[in-house]
């Protein structure tokens, strides 16, 4: 009799479940590892109010940015520095309306939790008991270029580059700096925030650090733009920001 | 000599060689037809194979004895092996082949002297060669001067005429007894050749399917 | 081909052939093991010796990171009694080629061992050699083109070798960077040209080496 039950209650179900199909969208998204945990909790709240699903490729942008070069399916990218986001769109990929930046960062020094060594300026960097600093790749990767920048600033860059250990992305600096592998490393605040292996030794001034943005925009190739704009204009709204700044993230002001 | 082969079980293929027996000539020939478990029985008393019981001695040496848990290593034995197959070391040269076991001598020294065995068995112009150019009768002398110039107690030759044809086996029997005369060594000669028993041994044991099946004296040695 | 695209050619070809060298022992050593006796424990130790043939090379790459590391067992050895690194340096390097390549070295000596024809080694332990004695003159001398053979595919993987090595020693110009690591960064960087100089390297290194290699196998008596 249950068999029965169930069997009446099938075509209900396939229309019911085939309705979902039809409203709720796949939405990929190619972002900036450093923006793994705002974006998750970002994308779970939008989940839940909308129904549609996101689905994510983090990674170094500048690796992404490359992937997408070569077709890789991605609706929306975020970087994290412009000169990603202007090379697509120089080739034509960028959907250039939606494009915009609202989010910037700010560098630190780590070391591990229960490191001995105490950084107080970036000048303690070249000091001889730090054998190993991790960055992301200065030469692709945006933290890595950040960090390149900053040093080249304050005019540390070549005493300290022997010491560089160029990794795949920020996430992967940050660690190496855990594992204790690295003595110290340069990564984003927002990175540092979430580590608990990993502590902040030197908080770089922002008026000294570089100008770091995150742009994001939908990309012309992608396969439902209706849905992937409106993640966009989620991301760029107030209840996304608030998570962001949760998560350290500076809001830059801008008209949306 | 004085060999003692006494219970000796090895489970093969088909059958269980079983031998139980003293042998005291200086040839002694293993007569049967191939298969008959002879080669096994070499090896046991070499050494290179493990029985599953047995007690195998050498002039009151005990090589094998599982009872007591006694198993000599081959290379302590000293016992000179010429396999059917001659083995001679194919990346080596004939005089390597032949030298190769030439420093295990006794505390003495070596029983017998390269200059002496070569002479014997005819191999001076053959020592520089490599062992790919030899003939089947010169492989055959090769193999046995290398077993000599170990310094053997025993020496045991596995069907050493059987790749032959009749013409160069009647070549090497006067090799063959010139080593027995000459360096007056105990011989286990392994043969399905019925002509070969009478030509070099003192007596005879017949083997059949792992079984001693009769023992008989050979009346008197040919010249 | 630029100077510094040489240098890393040279690198890799350095690590590579040190790391054969440093393999080499061991790897012989367990390969007669496995060749031609049976002991408990035996298949055990088959499976172990074959895992990075067959595990995700960067699944073997995070086994040494964290082995290897300065808190790993043998990299905090190093680091707190040597004062030497091991991650992020050339040592990681070679130690990633060294594992991943084990494997094909032992199997392929293992092959050769069992190629000997055993009766010549119970020959000369007649004639009163010990094992020593019996390897050395004669399993090793028979087995030798077979393990010629081995070798260089050893080193023809290990001059291939990826997904470890990026895990344990990572991409550093100038330090770790090898052939196929600098594949991966032109590729990444947008620089075609020369990830493909360095393709065409890779592929003439890798075709001649197995050329060799089977060169050596096929003269492998029997």
């Amino acid at each position: 009799m249950n068999v029965m039950r169930l069997l009446k209650a099938l075509p209900a179900l396939a229309v019911a479940w085939a309705g979902v199909e039809v409203h709720a969208a796949t939405i990929t998204v190619f972002a900036a590892a450093s923006l793994t945990d705002g974006l998750g909790e970002i994308a779970r709240n939008y989940q839940n109010k909308t129904g549609d699903r996101i689905e994510f490729n983090f990674a170094a942008s500048s690796l992404l940015a490359r992937q997408i070069e070569e077709g890789a399916p991605a609706d929306i990218f975020f970087s994290a520095d412009e000169a990603k986001m202007d090379a697509l769109e120089k080739k034509g990929l960028v959907e250039k309306k939606t494009r915009r930046s609202r989010l910037s960062n700010s560098l630190v020094i780590v070391v591990a939790a229960d490191s001995p060594f105490s950084i107080k300026s970036p000048k303690d960097l070249t000091g001889e008991k730090i054998g190993h600093i991790a960055l992301a790749d200065p030469q692709s990767v945006p933290a890595g270029i950040y960090a390149r920048e900053y040093l080249n600033k304050i005019h540390l860059w070549d005493e300290i580059a022997p010491k560089v250990v160029p990794m795949g992305n920020v996430r992967a600096a940050l660690a190496a700096v855990e594992s204790g592998d690295a003595e110290a490393g340069i990564v984003y605040k927002t990175d540092a925030a979430i580590s608990k292996k990993a502590r902040i030794a030197f908080a770089v001034p922002r008026q000294d650090g570089p100008e770091i943005s995150y742009p994001m925009a939908v990309m012309k190739e992608a396969r439902d733009p209706k849905a992937a704009r409106a993640f966009l204009e989620y991301l760029d709204s107030d209840a996304a920001g608030r998570v962001f700044a949760k998560f350290g993230f500076i809001l830059e002001n801008h008209a949306p | 000599m004085n060999l003692l082969l006494q219970n000796i079980s090895l489970p093969l293929a088909d059958f269980t060689l079983e031998i139980d027996a003293q042998l005291q000539c200086q040839v002694t020939g293993i007569f049967g037809p191939s298969g008959a478990g002879k080669t096994s029985l070499l090896d046991l008393i070499a050494g290179l194979r493990q029985p599953a019981s047995a007690r195998i001695a050498l002039n009151d040496r005990v090589l094998t004895d599982t009872a007591a848990g006694v198993v000599m290593p081959p290379r302590l034995r000293e016992i000179g092996y010429v396999p059917q197959d001659l083995a001679l070391f194919p990346h080596l040269s004939v005089r390597q082949n032949l030298l190769y076991g030439h420093r295990n001598g006794r505390e003495t020294g070596p029983l017998f002297g390269f200059e002496h065995v070569t002479e014997v068995l005819q191999l001076q112009p053959l020592t520089a060669r490599g062992t790919g150019d030899l003939s089947g009768g010169e492989r055959q002398r090769v193999a046995l001067a290398r077993a000599l110039l170990s310094s053997p107690r025993l020496l045991l030759l596995d069907e050493p005429l059987a790749s032959l044809e009749a013409g160069l086996k009647a070549k090497i029997i006067p090799y063959l007894r010139r080593v027995r005369d000459e360096f007056q060594l105990p011989i286990l000669y392994v043969t399905h050749d019925e002509q070969e028993v009478l030509a070099l041994c003192d007596e005879v044991l017949e083997m059949q399917r792992g079984r001693m099946t009769g023992r008989r004296r050979i009346n008197a040695r040919n010249p | 081909m630029t100077a510094n695209e040489w240098q890393v050619v040279g690198f890799t070809a350095w690590v590579a052939a040190l790391s054969t060298l440093v393999i080499l022992p061991p790897g012989l050593a367990v390969a007669w093991l496995l060749a031609r006796h049976d002991w408990p424990g035996k298949s055990l130790v088959e499976t172990l010796v074959t895992l990075p043939l067959v595990m995700p090379p960067v699944a073997t790459g995070l086994i040494l990171l964290k082995v290897l590391g300065r808190r790993g067992a043998l990299g905090g050895f190093f680091h707190d009694r040597l004062h030497l690194d091991i991650v992020f340096t050339w040592r990681a390097v070679l130690a990633a080629l060294g594992v991943m390549s084990f494997p094909l070295l032992v199997r392929s000596a293992q092959w050769a061992l069992e190629q000997v024809n055993p009766r010549f080694e119970q020959i000369a332990r007649t004639l009163g050699a010990g094992d020593l004695r019996v390897f050395f003159t004669i399993t090793l001398p028979l087995a030798l083109r077979g393990i010629i053979g081995g070798v260089i595919l050893a080193f023809a993987r290990a001059l291939g070798e990826f997904g470890a090595t990026i895990m344990v020693a990572g991409y550093i110009p100038g330090k770790t960077a090898t052939l196929s690591l600098s594949i991966y960064q032109s590729v990444q960087l947008g620089e075609d040209a020369t990830a493909y100089r360095f393709l065409g390297v890779s592929v003439a290194l890798a075709f001649a080496a197995v050329w060799a290699s089977g060169w050596f196998m096929r003269r492998q008596r029997r």
